[in-house]
């Protein structure tokens, strides 16, 4: 396409307008010599280094990485355990607490330190200086026991000589009628189901 | 030469990973790979102001193999007797176990105390021991509300609350698998394969139940049984206005942390599953139900003859009297049989048992207790004018506990029966079934102004010289409050045994109501009734309440109804 280019007539003529040193007298006119082809060779030694310091680099980070990954790993796992312990002692001191806070453990210190639970209610109006109800000094009867009598167990030998001939029969009221309100003393035995 | 032990080399390479590449990844994998079970927590079981009655906590149980410590099995069988407390020598001799690699150690130990004994003894060289994850469930507060709370056994809920929301307090456990470097100790890889599903820790139960209350109540339930020899005895604190049980006693009763020291007939909660025959208290309900149909008055007079025929048998007052002249006020405060009945003959066929159905008896009131019992409230069918009139007195029914002191507190409410709750709020209940005080339904069973009558009728029953009842008083306080004694039905003979439930049920201040107590003792042997066992009961638990919640006074004089004529 070059050749019919430069043959022809239009494309020649544009060539001339636009480079008219491309004519033949021109081009004589010019001594041009081939330029001589100059090696320049890039220096080695940098582009060697920087390759081998980005591979270095990236391995010994990449190691570096993993190692402190690993680092993480361990220091994550004492952590978890610490975390673990930690909640434990919590729980094992909450449970204390809670052990402190049972109405129990709370009445029986208040009675190892003589107090007792105060029978009427009393409020006291405090800006006015007022008492409502029955203000009365606390006695023991309001404060039940700490704890269920038990049965004494009779001894082995006793129990073994009693057992057979005394049955044990709770002790009725001698004055039914006066003792039992309400009871309706209706003769027939109803049947329940 | 070469060529060839390529060429197997190279089979082998499409053997692994052209045939069969996933059976040796899955292989690779199964080395390192763990599955851990992340457990969900259960839920805790907390009194009204947040205090726990159940809670869980890290446990863990020890594992010995004794493959590798027999070997100096007597130093470690100290060292877990004294960190465990676990038997010296059972201990030794499961630590020495000839053929076993696999020895429980103890079981449900708090993971600080198990994990510092096995520590202890790696540090001492031992080997062999090992934990793994055992949930552990206390009851820090032991028998205060254990029959509400219930509790575990090894396997799962055995009783209570524990059982019947069982699915909503256990939630559900997560699961998370990660890839471990064995050689080093189990460290997890980094960047390995993972996967995780969180644990649904279980719902937490917040009771209307007050620790404290309840302390008070089940004690001074348990001095009143003791000291009248009773088999039994039952308490409720309801709050009136809201239906909230702010306590509900039973006794004898178990300690929830260690319900093997009690016989298994006290690991119930009696005051829901068990029945009996409420005796006058239930009075109240007719005598109401009888104002409200507009057929008497307070001043109603009736002259009460010494006996009354009905059916086959005569109807008679637990004092023997000839005729007397009393008012329904009389009636109330004396607490007459005859009385009672011939003023409920005012009532048309079938509308007294449609009152009691509308007060809850014959009725489970659901407070999210499985096993609770319905009572016996006759059907229509088996409803007869005999039974009726020892209906009208509270004998031919029988009632749970609740049952009944919710039916009382309508009178308490203005003559509202608002359901009884035990739970804040709202939880479900293994069956589907939602309860708690968010979903308490109200019905107005009679009118305020016949509650207001028969609220002024108790007030009498309290007073020193007219009522039964002088020691259910609360100095500065007026209570309404109404006594019973009924016959107990023994189940071996179906038949009245001469032995009797005495009870007391009532509310204070009476023209303001803030709390409903109801106290029930079986077979006493002391010769007492519902006013002289009954009584003291309420007064102390009332008093208490009303000082705790901090209710004055309110100064209202206490009626001065006649009570004869």
């Amino acid at each position: 396409m070059s050749s019919t280019a430069a043959q022809g007539g239009p494309a020649q003529q544009v060539r001339a307008r636009i480079a008219p040193w491309l004519d033949g007298s021109a081009l004589g006119r010019a001594r041009l010599t081939v330029v001589p082809h100059r090696r320049t060779s890039a220096a080695r030694l940098p582009f060697v280094l920087l390759v081998s310091v980005i591979l270095v680099g990236g391995v010994v980070g990449l190691l570096c990485f993993n190692t402190s990954m690993q680092q993480a790993a361990f220091s994550e796992n004492n952590l978890q355990d610490e975390a673990t312990n930690l909640a434990a002692r919590e729980q094992t001191l909450q449970l204390q607490l809670q052990g402190m806070q049972n109405p129990q453990a709370i009445a029986a210190r208040a009675q190892r330190l003589g107090m007792v639970i105060p029978g009427s209610p009393a409020l006291l109006h405090v800006p006015t200086g007022k008492v409502e109800g029955h203000a009365q000094p606390a006695t023991r009867d309001f404060t039940p026991p700490l704890y269920p009598r038990m049965k004494k167990p009779k001894p082995l030998v006793e129990r073994a000589r009693t057992a057979p001939t005394t049955p044990t029969t709770p002790t009725r009221p001698t004055t039914p009628g006066t003792a039992h309100r309400a009871a309706p003393a209706n003769t027939h035995a109803h049947v329940h189901r | 030469m070469i060529a060839m032990v390529l060429s197997v080399f190279g089979g082998r390479l499409v053997q692994l990973q052209g045939f069969d590449p996933h059976s040796y990844a899955a292989m690779a994998a199964k080395e390192n790979l763990v599955d851990v079970v992340l457990p969900a927590e259960r839920g805790d079981i907390l009194d009204r102001s947040g205090r726990p009655l159940a809670d869980s906590i890290d446990g863990l149980m020890v594992i010995a193999d004794p493959s590798l410590t027999k070997h100096y099995a007597p130093q470690l069988a100290t060292l877990l007797s004294n960190r465990l407390g676990v038997d010296y020598a059972a201990t030794l001799a499961k630590l020495r176990k000839p053929g076993s690699r696999f020895q429980y150690i103890a079981r449900k130990v708090p993971a600080t105390i198990a994990t510092a004994a096995v520590r202890a003894a790696d540090n001492r060289k031992y080997e062999g021991l090992t934990t793994e994850r055992d949930p552990v469930r206390e009851y820090p507060a032991h028998d205060v509300a254990a029959n509400i709370v219930g509790f575990m056994g090894t396997d799962g809920p055995l009783a209570g609350l524990e059982r019947s929301f069982n699915h909503a307090l256990a939630g559900k456990d997560g699961k998370a698998t990660y890839e471990v470097d064995q050689a080093a100790h189990d460290t997890r890889i980094p960047l390995g394969k993972s996967s995780r599903v969180d644990p649904v820790d279980g719902q937490n139960l917040r009771l209307t139940i007050d620790s404290d209350l309840q302390w008070y109540t089940q004690h001074v339930l348990m001095k009143a049984v003791q000291d009248s020899r009773a088999d039994s005895g039952m308490a409720v604190v309801m709050d009136s206005k809201t239906g909230e049980v702010l306590s509900l006693a039973d006794f004898p009763t178990y300690d929830a942390s260690d319900p093997a020291l009690s016989p298994k007939s006290d690991r119930g909660i009696p005051s829901l599953s068990d029945v009996y025959e409420p005796g006058s208290v239930e009075k109240v309900l007719t005598l109401s139900a009888l104002l409200d149909a507009g057929k008497v008055t307070p001043r109603t007079r009736l002259v009460v003859p010494s006996q009354y025929k009905s059916g086959d048998s005569y109807i008679h007052d637990w004092f023997g009297h000839g005729t007397i002249h009393l008012t329904l006020t009389g009636v109330i405060a004396q607490s007459s049989n005859i009385g009672t009945v011939l003023a409920s003959n005012k009532f048309k066929p079938g509308q007294l048992r449609r009152y009691l159905v509308k007060f809850g008896l014959g009725q489970r009131t659901d407070v999210g207790i499985t096993g609770e019992s319905s009572g016996i409230l006759p059907s229509k069918v088996q409803w007869n004018p005999a039974d009726e009139d020892r209906i009208d007195f509270g004998q031919s029914i029988s009632v749970n506990a609740l049952q009944e002191a919710a039916a009382i507190n309508t009178i308490a409410n203005g003559g509202v029966r608002v359901d009884p709750s035990l739970i804040l709020g709202h939880a479900t209940m293994n069956d589907g079934t939602e309860v708690g005080t968010d979903v308490a339904t109200r019905r107005r069973v009679v009118s305020a102004k016949a509650a207001r009558q028969m609220t002024h009728m108790m007030e009498r029953v309290v007073d020193p010289n007219v009522g039964l009842a002088p020691y259910a008083q609360v100095p500065g306080y007026v209570v309404a409050g109404k006594t019973g004694t009924a016959q107990r039905v023994n189940p071996a003979c179906h038949c009245y045994d001469g032995t009797f439930t005495v009870s007391f049920a009532g509310f204070a201040p009476a023209d303001n109501p803030r709390f409903t107590v109801y106290v029930v003792v079986h077979n006493p042997r002391n010769g007492g009734g519902g006013g002289s066992i009954g009584g003291p009961v309420f007064a102390k638990i009332m008093g208490f309440a009303l000082r705790r919640y901090g209710v004055p006074p309110t100064h209202t004089p206490a009626s001065q109804l006649p009570t004869t004529w």
